[in-house]
Parts: C-alpha cells; sequence; structure tokens
C-alpha cells in the first residue's frame, strides 16, 4: 500500500523538514480536532496553501497530506452526523452503526500509522507514494 | 487514469466490505446495548412515576383496579401481549385522558372512564395507549423531543427536577406525530377485533370528543393533545369496516356500572 522510492530529485534538508510537517499537521490536527473531522482537512489545506509556492518535493507530500484527509472527511462526518442523531435526534444505536464506527475506526487507524510512518522517512528526505493517493498527487501536483 | 478509476473503485469496495463483514458480528449483544437501554427506560419509568405519584392521587381500590385489570387482561392476552410488564395506574383526576410513561406504565384518568359510554370505548383508548407501548413510541418521543444524553442525565441525577417536570408534562399532554398515532390507532382496532371487542364505540368516542371539544376544551386533555380526531374516526371505521364478528363484553353491564359509580362518587 505504501511505496518508498527515490524522488525525480535529491529533496534537501529544509524541503524533507517542511514535507514531514504537512504530515504531521495532520496528525495534530486529528487529535485536537476530534470529534469534528473537518478540522484536520481544514488544518492540512492551510499548510498546503501556505506552501503552494514550496518546492516540488515540498508541494508534492503535502498535496498527498491533503487528498488522504478528503476519504476520511467523508467516512467520519458520516459517521459524525449519526452519532449526533442518535444522541440529539430520533435515531437509535443499531448493529450496523456500531459496525460502521468500527469500520470507520480501522481506517482512521490504518490513516494514522501511515501518516506517521510517512512522515518519519520524508524527515529523513526518503520519498513515500502512497496507493491510490500517490498516483493521484502525481496526476495533480506537476513540477 | 483507467488505473486510479480502479484504485478508488477498490478502496470504496474494501470500505464496504470490511462494514459487510462487520456487520455479521452481533454488536448489540456483545456491548449489551439492548440491557442498557432496557435499564435507562426503567430509570425514567421510576422518575417519572413518582413525579406523578407526589402530585397526583392514585386510586388503588379494587373496586376500581379489578375492573380496568380485567380489561387490560382480556386484551392482552387475546393479543399476546405480556401482561406482567404493565403498570396500570388509575388517578383521580377529572381531566379526560389517558397516558404512558417509560417502562410500561399506564396511567388512566378517572375522568377519562367517567367520560366514557360505554366499557368498549374505554377499550379502544387502553388498546390505542398499549399499541403505542409495544411499538415503543414512548422512548422514541423522548428521544426526539428531549434527546438522549438529557434522558441518561435525568437517570444520572443530574438533570434538575424542573427539567424531570417539563418532559413529564410532555409525556401526559402532548401527543406523538401523526404517523406514530396512526400507527398506534391501526393497531389498536386490530388488538380489538383480536379481543373480540367492537372498534365500532372507539371512533364513536373520537367523534364525540371531537364535537365536544369546543366547550369544555380545557377538560379533554386526550382529545386536544390528539389532533383531527375526525378523521382519525374516519380511518379506524373504514380500517374495520369490512370485518363482521359476534363482538363480546368484558366486563358484564353491572360492574361496569358499580365501576362508574365509584368512581363518581370520588
Amino acid at each position: 500500500m505504501i511505496t518508498t522510492g527515490k524522488f525525480v530529485y535529491e529533496p534537501g534538508e529544509h524541503e524533507a523538514e517542511k514535507s514531514s510537517n504537512s504530515y504531521l499537521m495532520s496528525l495534530i490536527a486529528v487529535i485536537a480536532g476530534l470529534p469534528l473531522p473537518i478540522i484536520n482537512l481544514i488544518a492540512t489545506l492551510i499548510f498546503y496553501m501556505g506552501n503552494r509556492k514550496g518546492t516540488y518535493f515540498v508541494r508534492w507530500h503535502c498535496m498527498q497530506a491533503l487528498l488522504s484527509q478528503f476519504s476520511l472527511l467523508l467516512m467520519n462526518s458520516f459517521g459524525f452526523w449519526w452519532t449526533v442523531s442518535i444522541i440529539f435526534g430520533s435515531e437509535s444505536i443499531t448493529n450496523n452503526f456500531i459496525a460502521y464506527f468500527i469500520t470507520v475506526f480501522i481506517f482512521n487507524m490504518a490513516d494514522l500509522i501511515a501518516t506517521i510512518y510517512t512522515a518519519i522517512e520524508t524527515r529523513k528526505g526518503i520519498h513515500v507514494s502512497w496507493w491510490f493517493y500517490g498516483d493521484l498527487t502525481n496526476l495533480i501536483c506537476k513540477p | 487514469m483507467k488505473k486510479l478509476f480502479i484504485q478508488a473503485l477498490i478502496m470504496v469496495a474494501m470500505f464496504f466490505t470490511v462494514f459487510f463483514v462487520l456487520n455479521q458480528v452481533n454488536w448489540m449483544t456483545i456491548f449489551r446495548v439492548e440491557q442498557l437501554s432496557k435499564t435507562t427506560e426503567e430509570k425514567l419509568g421510576d422518575i417519572f412515576w413518582d413525579l406523578f405519584n407526589k402530585t397526583e392521587k392514585e386510586i388503588k381500590n379494587p373496586k376500581a383496579t379489578s375492573p380496568t385489570d380485567s380489561i387490560v387482561s382480556k386484551i392482552c392476552i387475546s393479543n399476546g401481549i405480556e401482561k406482567s410488564k404493565i403498570k396500570i395506574h388509575i388517578i383521580e383526576s377529572s381531566e379526560v385522558n389517558a397516558f404512558l410513561l417509560p417502562n410500561n406504565h399506564l396511567v388512566i384518568n378517572s375522568g377519562l372512564i367517567l367520560y366514557s359510554e360505554n366499557e368498549a370505548e374505554l377499550c379502544g383508548v387502553i388498546c390505542h395507549e398499549l399499541a403505542h407501548m409495544e411499538m415503543n413510541h414512548v422512548m422514541k418521543k423522548l428521544i426526539k423531543e428531549v434527546g438522549l444524553s438529557v434522558l441518561i442525565s435525568m437517570t444520572a441525577g443530574n438533570s434538575g427536577s424542573e427539567m424531570i417536570r417539563e418532559t413529564a408534562k410532555l409525556l401526559s399532554s402532548t401527543a406523538y406525530d401523526r404517523n406514530l398515532e396512526k400507527e398506534a390507532d391501526i393497531k389498536a382496532v386490530d388488538y380489538l377485533l383480536k379481543a373480540n371487542i367492537n372498534p365500532e364505540p372507539f371512533a364513536n368516542f373520537l367523534y364525540k370528543l371531537s364535537e365536544n371539544e369546543s366547550k369544555i376544551v380545557s377538560r379533554l386533555i386526550w382529545i386536544s393533545t390528539h389532533p383531527d380526531s375526525k378523521e382519525r374516526a374516519k380511518y379506524i371505521i373504514e380500517y374495520y369496516n369490512n370485518r363482521t364478528q359476534n363482538f363480546q363484553s368484558v366486563l358484564n353491564p353491572e360492574t361496569w356500572d358499580k365501576f362508574k359509580e365509584y368512581l363518581n362518587e370520588l
């Protein structure tokens, strides 16, 4: 699911740090933004906007961090509003809800582990490309 | 681009596969969700009934409780409803009202019994309330109107007495939504038919109340909280119209008269 390799050029020390920070940003935002799933998306978006004039390596990783938040936003938002309708609305807790909640938790954990790993590797200047998100980033982010 | 599309599809498929597999597990039993909701309902029932018990006078004389018990028993046995879970309370009040509290507390005002011309009318109202009970409308209404978080804080003793009073008032003097009322009416007719009780007096009861509504509205709580009574009476008649069977009475006329006489004297 995750492939490591060489980038089109050798990134410098400051580039590796900034790229690694884009992943750390989404991590911190997840912790701070819970239970509102939109917070981590906004945080990574702000970080991307701040670095959109940065070098290709930095932009590429900011974009990958941002894109990975979109799918999480979708599933987390659905789960969030489902929970709200149970607590404050007329919905009741069902087997579907619990199964959905656990599924979302598993995907969030997978994302969390992948994010931590990528943050560590990019800090070393190693290029990490995620399955699907890496290809999507290649399509959007040009040198 | 095609590769990306396939990857996106695989991701979505992965999500739904995990969800589908996890959905095969009975989490409700593992996390004891139903048991927890039952405990919450039991606690709420006790809290609300304690409140009514303090402010209203409950009639405990067998002259009143026995006939009511006979009616409820007959309906329950005929319809496979567990009678032992129902707590029947007759309250000395001139208001024409009957309502349910959580944990199967069925509260009937003496005013409603006195307003019923025959036992079939009373049976209809009881069936309507039992239908709400069997379809879990009380908790649905409470969660919708008050919210689960407030209800749980009530059971934990973290809510003020004013909040509990307001919620109790909501249960005794406001209707369920239109769909739930219709559902309960139709189910009530089914209960009546299965118990061999004529549903027509129930429809008549609704007509009678709607006609008197403008005159003594303040006393007719049950009808003012159940809107469109004429319409309800109409669909009740339409629903049972084509069925013919030999209807029987639950109480003999003498018991019914003595029952009302006793309540009248209070």
